[in-house]
């Protein structure tokens, strides 16, 4: 029987201890960190799938936990991407300057998740939430840079206050800080206030347009086995926020009845289809691999908002399964360009090409994520799309339907940028001698995030099932499933016959392969070149500037956001400036201007 | 009498076997031939009304292809100097088989009017095999159809085997390439 | 289950044999049009088993199993077409938006290798093929959205069986500025001048095909007359009303054929920021106009 308590003092003990192993010998440490998380996931996942997990505290004075189906299916997806990035640390750990740090911090994290999901009061979430912010925020500048860490902390720091202050505001009005029963008697402008705050908070942690800037400064520049959790596990944190608002409050808003959506969805739906359009269009110019990944993770961000902005049954069926399917898929490829930039030294891929004919197996488990990204049969991303798709067409949506296709047929663009300039292409000569395949303990998870990826596009029908609970317990009809199918509001999907006429077509064309005559086998640099004699690899690889001509159409908008919130701090530095001078000034004039004000405002009443 | 004991048809040997297919193979090569766009000399000119509307060599299954791995046919038209003749061998060899050159005008065959130059070479059949000639200095364009049909015979006569003695007399071949060029593959970006 | 299979390789076959004769007897109608003889109605086939039995060359194992990725998912999506009302192999799941991404898996598939042989210009092509794609794809899913909600269904089956319906016209005639669009739209999928920048055979020497020979290009044409077929065939059954027997199917698709083509031939070709820009000015207020009128108006001829 695990108890959930439980859980999160094992893993504050734990933190400790793989500290002080750390400090002893680094790789016993990290595989002390691998063994935590391992057990934390599987104890996790065996209770919470039959919702036997124990909720009483004993130790821990005035918390409380409860268990919902919400809080179980994001805390399982979050702590299996733990689980398995713990497998990389053992590889990167000697890399940083505060190695000792390292794996407490990512246990500590690991704890604020887990009391995050499982709490069932506003408070506790607050506290929770700053843990998990506190502890990433002093992980990340060891990667690159130091100022990311500011970046991150001043969004998080925005979102969070102002989730304790529509926490305060329902407080006010109904008396407790239970969450079960707190966001739906909400009524009234103050609805509307929590609303606003509570989103404000979710678009921060999310990385949504307007508050998306620290993305790709986070992501790009935090160490390498940590960008798959940003991205993969701690951005959820936002959607969960995002649920709680968008769900369980109704703001009193107009109906706009053409399209059947209250007003204020519909401004949350043109947010986040704003911010796919963007992330697409800003990942399509990025040159380093792990920024480009940051930009997706933005852009999925915004479909993920789409999805529970709309009030629809098989929309949040969609939107939860988004959530599985992007966990998995940006955790494998943050994995696979983390494997590479350990044995290259680089993520940037104008310097790199060609890395396939020396790493395979990281190729392939590139190649699943990024198809299950673009969102293409047979794998997961593709279900969760088609569900979106079947809601925003049943609803008639015509703008979101608009950004939610450019954004479906863009991310084929930006994801395979980074296969064609970074995995194939000429091999470039300073890698060939030293490049390996990265090593068998790190090889392990990324083959089990490909083949659950596979696994989620194939057969869905049990995860669906936990998911119907989850959509029940927040008060809409389930949707309508059976063992291999999915029913949308105008078709049928069938996953597994898709994957298998697939299998099949692929065997009728290998047959016909095979029965030709064999190829000869050449080298790459004996290639096409009008009849030139070639000598250097890296005039023919192509993978600087890779979309220039769709580039040169938006090259001038693209600092509009970076411009505007630049701005923004420069008037909050003005603001403090002519604070300065009125309170706090050196001048005999102004300390005059205020005794004669406080006396004249003291006297008004008694003299006037 | 005949006799009445069943006899069943005789098995084709391998070497049939692979000849009925390579006959099948024939009618599709000779019917469907590309050539590559790779116009060398004064002889280029000829081909514009050979491709176009005046006498349409479409209606015979050729076409014109971009690049030397996609293409059946290798068209010299016209003299080679020796920079080229590095460039052209470097192409045959990225062509697939099997390949088929043309030699068009005099050039190829004797070295037409350019034959005492230092810089030209003579005869073609010496480098790269050649399966046809269209001489004449220029030839017409009739005559360069007539030599695309006369190709499409060869082909059907299982005379057309330019490849076949270009991988067995390779030695013979390198060695007259080395002989007049000095190497086939430049060996750095500052030479010729 | 093993009939369905058989049923949808069949008519997998069938597409590509229509498809390449109906390509063969186009290029006759052009050289005809050029004041020539063209060439025989069944040259496509030989240039297809012309290249099937040359050997040609191989840059690696990505370069073969890119091809065999292609070719498997095309035949794969041609095996759920319709044909007609009845002959369709997995009644009930063919969707639209399954056409359209597994489209995408062969697509994938054939840059994967493209650019696995190791050419620039190869990867140029594709980053050209990615960019059409993203043009024409927008607008015409915008008019697509605009008849699944008109006829409540997106399975080509029931499209079709809504316009045969009495009393409702095609949706090329129903929803006008829909039809142009989707006609331009098509085009673009084709590959057609003037959008056929990611070949451009005098720029980037045959874009993706450059380093291909023999049976791997071979397999990558019959990829592409596969291609051809699956997306003239969505063009009838959703724009012009399906086909209750397979005559009617043979005559619709050869006249939307042979009309792209004669259009296309008169045409130069875009650069390829010409291509992005063109779509996303006219055709998608044009869409998105149509879908306006249509789902909120109702004003539907």
């Amino acid at each position: 029987m695990a108890s959930i308590e439980f859980l999160i003092l094992l893993l504050v003990a734990s933190s400790l201890i793989a500290y002080l192993l750390t400090k002893v010998n680094s790789f016993l440490g990290s595989v002390f960190t691998i063994f935590a998380s391992m057990f934390v996931f599987v104890s996790l996942a065996a209770y919470g799938f039959n919702a036997t997990l124990v909720t009483d505290v004993l130790y821990l004075p005035g918390f409380t936990f409860g268990y919902t189906y919400l809080g179980a299916f994001f805390a399982i997806i979050v702590a299996f991407v733990y689980a398995m990035v713990s497998f990389f640390h053992p590889y990167f750990v000697d890399h940083y300057k505060y190695k000792n740090a390292y794996n407490m911090l990512f246990l500590l994290s690991l704890a604020g998740v887990l009391g995050a999901f499982f709490t069932d009061n506003f408070l506790q979430l607050f506290f929770f939430f700053e843990l998990i912010v506190w502890s990433t925020m002093f992980l990340i500048p060891l990667g690159k840079s130091k100022s990311a860490a500011v970046t991150y902390f001043g969004y998080s720091a925005a979102g969070s206050f102002a989730m304790l202050f529509g926490i305060f505001v329902m407080r006010a009005q109904v008396g407790s800080f239970d969450m079960a029963l707190g966001l739906s008697s909400l009524t009234g402008t103050n609805a509307i206030i929590v609303y606003v705050s509570f989103l404000i908070a979710a678009f921060a942690k999310l990385g949504v347009f307007p508050l998306h800037l620290w993305l790709p400064i986070a992501h790009g520049n935090a160490p390498h086995p940590f960008s798959p959790v940003l991205s993969g596990a701690l951005v959820k944190l936002g959607a969960f926020v995002a649920v709680l608002a968008l769900i369980r409050i109704t703001p009193a808003s107009g109906l706009i009845t053409a399209i059947n959506l209250p007003f204020a969805h519909y401004v949350v739906a043109i947010l986040g289809a704003m911010s796919i359009v963007f992330g697409t269009l800003m990942a399509i110019r990025e040159d380093d691999a792990k920024k480009l990944l940051a930009y997706s993770s933005m852009s999925h961000g915004g479909y993920i908002i789409v999805a529970f902005s709309l009030l629809d049954s098989v929309a949040y069926a969609g939107g939860f399964y988004h959530i599985l399917a992007h966990a998995l898929a940006s955790a494998g490829a943050f994995m696979a360009i983390a494997a590479v930039a350990r044995q290259t030294g680089t993520t940037k891929m104008s310097e790199l090409g060609g890395i396939i004919h020396k790493m395979p197996i990281t190729y392939i488990v590139y190649l699943v994520a990024i198809i299950s990204m673009a969102g293409i049969p047979p794998m997961g991303g593709f279900i969760s799309k088609w569900l979106i798709f079947q809601a925003v067409i049943d609803k008639g949506l015509i703008f979101i339907a608009v950004a939610v296709f450019f954004g479906s047929i863009g991310s084929f663009l930006y994801v395979f940028r980074p296969l064609a300039a970074l995995f194939l292409g000429q091999e470039l000569p300073q890698f060939k001698k030293t490049v390996k395949e990265a090593p068998i303990l790190m090889l392990i998870p990324m083959v089990i995030i490909t083949l659950l990826n596979i696994y989620t596009g194939v057969l869905p029908d049990k995860l669906f099932g936990f998911i119907n609970k989850i959509i029940g317990e927040l008060g809409f009809a389930p949707i309508v499933t059976s063992t291999f199918e999915l029913h949308g509001y105008n078709g049928i999907l069938n996953p597994a016959l898709i994957a298998g006429i697939f299998g099949f077509g692929v065997v009728i064309a290998f047959i016909i392969f095979i029965s030709l005559k064999k190829s000869k086998q050449v080298s790459l640099m004996e290639t096409y070149t009008a009849a030139n004699f070639i000598h250097t690899e890296e005039l023919l690889h192509y993978s600087l500037d890779f979309y220039a001509p769709l580039e040169r159409l938006y090259a001038k908008y693209i600092n509009v956001m970076t411009d505007f919130f630049a701005a923004l701090a420069n008037k909050v530095k003005e603001l403090g400036r002519l604070g300065k001078y009125l309170f706090m000034s050196k001048y005999v004039e102004v300390a005059i201007f205020w005794i004669v004000a406080i006396t004249a405002f003291l006297l008004w009443g008694e003299i006037l | 009498m005949k006799s009445t004991k069943f006899t069943p048809a005789r098995k084709l040997s391998k070497e049939e076997i692979d000849r009925k297919w390579w006959e099948i193979g024939d009618y599709f090569r000779r019917n469907s031939l590309w050539m590559l766009m790779y116009c060398t000399g004064c002889c280029a000119i000829e081909l514009p009304p050979a491709m176009t509307s005046a006498y349409d060599m479409e209606r015979l299954g050729m076409g014109p292809m971009a690049t030397p791995r996609q293409a059946d046919i290798l068209l010299i038209s016209g003299y080679l100097s020796v920079k080229s003749l590095r460039r052209v061998i470097y192409t045959y060899e990225q062509m697939s088989e099997p390949k088929y050159v043309v030699g068009l005008g005099s050039c190829p065959i004797n070295g037409g009017i350019y034959h005492d130059s230092h810089a030209v070479i003579n005869q073609l059949d010496q480098y790269i095999p050649v399966d046809t000639y269209v001489s004449g200095c220029m030839p017409n364009t009739e005559s360069v159809m007539n030599g695309f049909v006369d190709l499409m015979e060869q082909i059907k006569n299982k005379t057309a085997k330019g490849w076949i003695k270009y991988k067995e007399n390779n030695e013979w071949y390198k060695s007259n390439q080395m002989a007049a060029l000095g190497e086939v593959i430049i060996h750095d970006e500052f030479h010729e | 289950m093993i009939v369905n299979i058989l049923i949808g390789f069949g008519i997998a076959i069938l597409g590509f044999v229509l498809q390449t004769s109906v390509a063969g007897v186009n290029r006759k109608i052009i050289g005809r049009l050029q004041k020539r003889y063209g060439p025989k109605w069944y040259q496509e086939f030989l240039d297809i088993f012309k290249l099937l039995s040359k050997r040609s060359i191989s840059h690696g194992w990505i370069f073969d199993f890119g091809v065999i990725m292609a070719l498997g998912g095309i035949i794969a999506t041609a095996m759920f077409m319709p044909i007609t009302n009845t002959f369709v192999a997995f009644a009930g799941y063919d969707n639209f938006f399954i056409f359209v991404y597994l489209l995408a898996v062969g697509m994938l598939g054939m840059a994967m290798s493209a650019s696995g042989s190791g050419n620039p210009l190869a990867s140029i092509g594709v980053m050209r093929a990615l960019t059409t794609m993203l043009a024409y794809e927008v607008p015409f899913m915008i008019v697509v959205l605009t008849v699944i909600k008109l006829s409540g269904t997106s399975s080509m089956i029931g499209i079709g069986e809504f316009q045969q319906a009495l009393g409702t016209n095609w949706f090329l005639i129903a929803l006008p500025l829909g039809g142009i669009v989707a006609v331009i739209s098509l085009m673009g999928m084709l590959g057609k001048k003037p959008f056929e920048t990611y070949i451009a055979p005098a720029e980037i020497a045959s874009g993706p095909m450059v380093e291909y020979g023999g049976k791997q290009l071979g397999m990558l044409f019959i990829m592409h007359e596969i291609t051809v077929f699956i997306e003239v065939s969505l063009f009838v059954h959703i724009f012009l009303g399906g086909a209750s027997n397979i005559f009617i199917f043979l005559i619709k698709y050869f006249v939307v054929y042979t009309v792209v083509n004669l259009i296309s031939n008169v045409n130069g070709r875009f650069k390829i920021d010409q291509v992005v820009k063109f779509y996303y000015k006219w055709p998608l207020i044009m869409a998105v106009t149509q879908a306006i009128i249509a789902i909120y108006f109702g004003w539907v001829i």
